[in-house]
């Protein structure tokens, strides 16, 4: 049995531009198949008609089909579509309607219509299938990435699909919990025969699994190859995929080249202290603090990577620093001690605003304007070149045709530039970054990482940022610190 | 499964509904700052007694009691018998004014017990649960509140978030304001929808069949409960403090 698509095509406005452009493709249940590409390629919207999610929720289906098991997916209702293709999606935060982890498993239970008398065992059955027993009574909007994911699985092994689809499902789930779902994953997929079709642009947790790699482009299956297969890295590598953890091109070359065009002041070495944090701790819920001692000093102009599990405390900790949640203990910004020039982060005051700066793991997090421009424009309030300033920076990140747009309307890889170049045009001593390169591919992570870097290297500034990725860190760091237990490690 | 301690959090959420908004007309009928007294009373001993957090009582608690003084002194100040011309007379302590003042400021507090008693010793997906089984609203409405319930914790960060993105921008919005509100509108348009791609990816349909684990079902004490606040309650108001 298999998902077979023929000569589909899909576009998502009436007379726009399609997005999938007559893919043709065989997905046989008993291999494990991704399917990957470059941002925006299609390879989503080809998941998501395989699951039946559209064209009914958005867009036109325009020619071919899809058949799931023999069925157009599309025409079977969703109880029994979900028995068909089940979906863990990108974001863990929008999978949910309950408000605990019990009660999510029980509105599945429901909705598949089993026995009531049966729910007890099945939910155990499926909490301990995740090993998420111990999270059964937590709620769920105070769970991490990675565990929500975990709880997806959960629902997922409950419904017991013939296929699981997964829609860049690792994007915000580190390395240890990626492994533990993915194992689970191929136990369903060796003892149920479960199918597996994936979309990833990273390929490093799949490769060694995969038995059939899709390369979409232009939302057209263009190549397929086995991973077993002799030539099939390079065969990929040709075609601008990543494959393995690759190195990145790296700080150095970011710092030569802001050295020979700007003379501003660094000091990555440490003496002048940019961000101090002396006990800091932060509790989401009474009596549970997700941070319980965190000290460490930033020192001006150096660049900081803060790597750890998911549900360390990473989105606390940057959430507490751009005044997002209540800390205690203190964070002192341009400073060792409260005084001249330095400001606690919760005291601060109009005047001190600007000076510490953020970029969010999604990109829509910071938009404020309209527009595109409107969103450029914000930083050039009383700025009478506002208008020829924000040509200047839109047309440098190639959005200038885009100015009139609303920025949701870009794509990930415009947003993320955008919002970017919007937090740039400010000037900001310190630079708070949560995950910048969530759920990038790796051309569009190279060229945020160097936007970052250049912009506070230029200013001097010194610049903080979270990544799963071991590889970036290593990169792009002066200084790593992990995350754990609540405490901050070099 | 849930917390069910307590009396009140035991009795089925649509007959508490029911039974408390019958209690509240026919107390509307009464001017009687005993029996209203007398009810927030019992309000007050219930919540306290149950295990709903007390200060989720008490911090509403304040300005009622503001709300109540006050309504006191305007009843006290204005009896509907003295229409004489202010002077110091009116000031003058008569049992009827008194009375009157009375009047008004329990019936700010036994509104405001009744509201928190039911706000406050019921479990919202419980009550939702109850409201289709027994009130018979759509599955698709009775979830979709559920899971925009579940968006609320979202939301309040988003708008925190947006908030101090302008901040990191050195702008200053005041709370509420247009350009905080659109971001935060145009996010839930957008949630929502993921949010029923992701129900209907469970399963979820408006018309489907669901079983319902540990349905909500009328038991005795409901009808007991039902007794009492609709008929014993108001025959014994209007018998005996009309």
């Amino acid at each position: 049995m298999s998902i077979e698509i023929s000569n589909l095509q899909f576009g998502y406005y009436e007379d726009g531009k399609d997005t999938i452009k007559g893919a043709d493709a065989v997905f046989a249940r008993e291999k494990v198949t991704v399917l990957t590409g470059r941002s925006g390629c299609g390879k989503s919207t080809l998941l998501y008609l395989a699951a039946g999610i559209y064209p009914a929720n958005a867009g036109f289906l325009r020619g071919g089909s899809v058949l799931v098991e023999g069925d157009d997916p599309a025409k079977l209702t969703p109880p029994v579509r979900c028995r068909r293709a089940g979906m863990m999606f990108q974001n863990p935060d929008l999978q949910f309607c309950m408000d605990t982890v019990r009660n999510e498993l029980i509105f599945v239970a429901e909705n598949l219509a089993l026995a009531p008398e049966e729910i007890p065992d099945q939910i155990e059955a499926a909490l301990s299938f995740s090993e998420i027993g111990h999270l059964a009574d937590r709620r769920l909007n105070t769970l991490s990435g990675g565990e929500k994911q975990k709880v997806m699985l959960a629902c997922l092994s409950m419904m017991d699909p013939a296929w699981m689809l997964l829609d860049e499902a690792f994007a915000n789930v580190d390395d240890s919990a990626a492994r533990l779902i993915m194992d689970k994953l191929l136990q369903l997929h060796r003892e149920k025969g479960t199918g597996l079709l994936v979309v990833d642009h990273r390929l490093e947790h799949w490769w060694d699994i995969a038995d059939e790699i899709c390369l979409m482009e232009d939302g057209q299956i263009v190549k397929s190859v086995c991973p077993r297969e002799a030539g099939a890295k390079e065969a990929l590598q040709a075609a601008g995929v990543q494959v393995g953890r690759d190195p990145y091109p790296g700080i150095a070359q970011i710092r030569a080249a802001a050295d020979s065009d700007a003379a501003q002041t660094k000091d990555a070495d440490g003496t002048v202290p940019a961000l101090t944090l002396s006990h800091l701790s932060v509790s989401h819920e009474k009596g549970h603090p997700v941070l319980s001692d965190i000290n460490a000093t930033f020192y001006k102009g150096g660049i900081y990577a803060i790597v750890g599990q998911s549900g360390c405390g990473k989105s606390s900790l940057f959430g507490a620093l751009s005044g997002l949640y209540k800390y205690e203990g203190s964070a002192l910004l341009g400073g060792v001690e409260t005084g001249t020039g330095s400001v606690e982060i919760r005291r601060m005051k109009k005047a001190d605003f600007g000076r510490i700066g953020f970029v969010t793991q999604s990109p829509q997090d910071q938009f404020l304007g309209g527009t595109v421009r409107a969103e450029v424009m914000a930083a050039f309030k009383r700025d009478p070149d506002a208008e020829a300033r924000s040509e200047e920076i839109l047309r440098r990140i190639e959005l200038w045709k885009y100015r009139d747009v609303s920025p949701y309307l870009l794509s990930q890889g415009q947003q993320r530039r955008l919002g970017v170049a919007a937090l740039m045009a400010y000037p900001c001593e310190v630079l708070v970054c949560d995950e910048p390169t969530y759920a990038q591919d790796r051309e569009n992570t190279i060229a945020i990482m160097e936007t970052l870097c250049l912009g506070a290297a230029q200013r001097g500034a010194t610049m903080l940022f979270s990544t799963h990725d071991r590889q970036l860190a290593e990169d792009y760091a002066d200084k790593i610190f992990t995350l754990e237990g609540g405490m901050l490690r070099e | 499964m849930n917390n069910r301690h307590g009396l009140l959090q035991s009795i089925n959420p649509s007959c508490k509904l029911i039974g408390l908004i019958v209690l509240s007309f026919a107390l509307a009928f009464c001017h009687h700052p005993v029996l209203n007294l007398g009810i927030f009373a019992a309000a007050v001993l219930l919540i306290l007694l149950s295990d709903a957090n007390k200060k989720a009582f008490f911090i509403p608690m304040i300005p009622v009691l503001l709300l109540a003084v006050g309504l006191f002194f305007t009843g006290y100040r204005f009896t509907n018998a003295a229409s004489d011309v202010v002077n110091m007379e009116v000031l003058h302590v008569g049992s009827s004014q008194i009375w009157n003042g009375l009047i008004f400021a329990s019936r700010a507090l036994v509104y405001a017990g009744i509201g928190l008693l039911f706000a406050l010793t019921t479990d919202r997906i419980r009550m939702i649960r109850s409201f289709h089984k027994q009130l018979h609203i759509p599955q698709v409405f009775a979830y979709g509140l559920l899971a925009a319930w579940g968006l609320l914790p979202q939301m309040m960060l988003e708008y925190k978030r947006t908030r101090m993105a302008f901040r990191a921008r050195g702008i200053r919005v005041l709370p509420f304001s247009p350009s905080l509100l659109v971001t935060l509108i145009v996010k839930s348009t957008r949630w929502s929808e993921e949010l029923s791609i992701a129900m209907e990816s469970k399963g979820f349909a408006a018309d489907s069949q669901r079983t319902m684990f540990e349905p909500e079902r009328v038991r005795t004490r409901d009808y007991v409960f039902l007794a009492v606040t609709c008929v014993i309650l108001p025959v014994l108001a209007v018998v005996f403090f009309r």
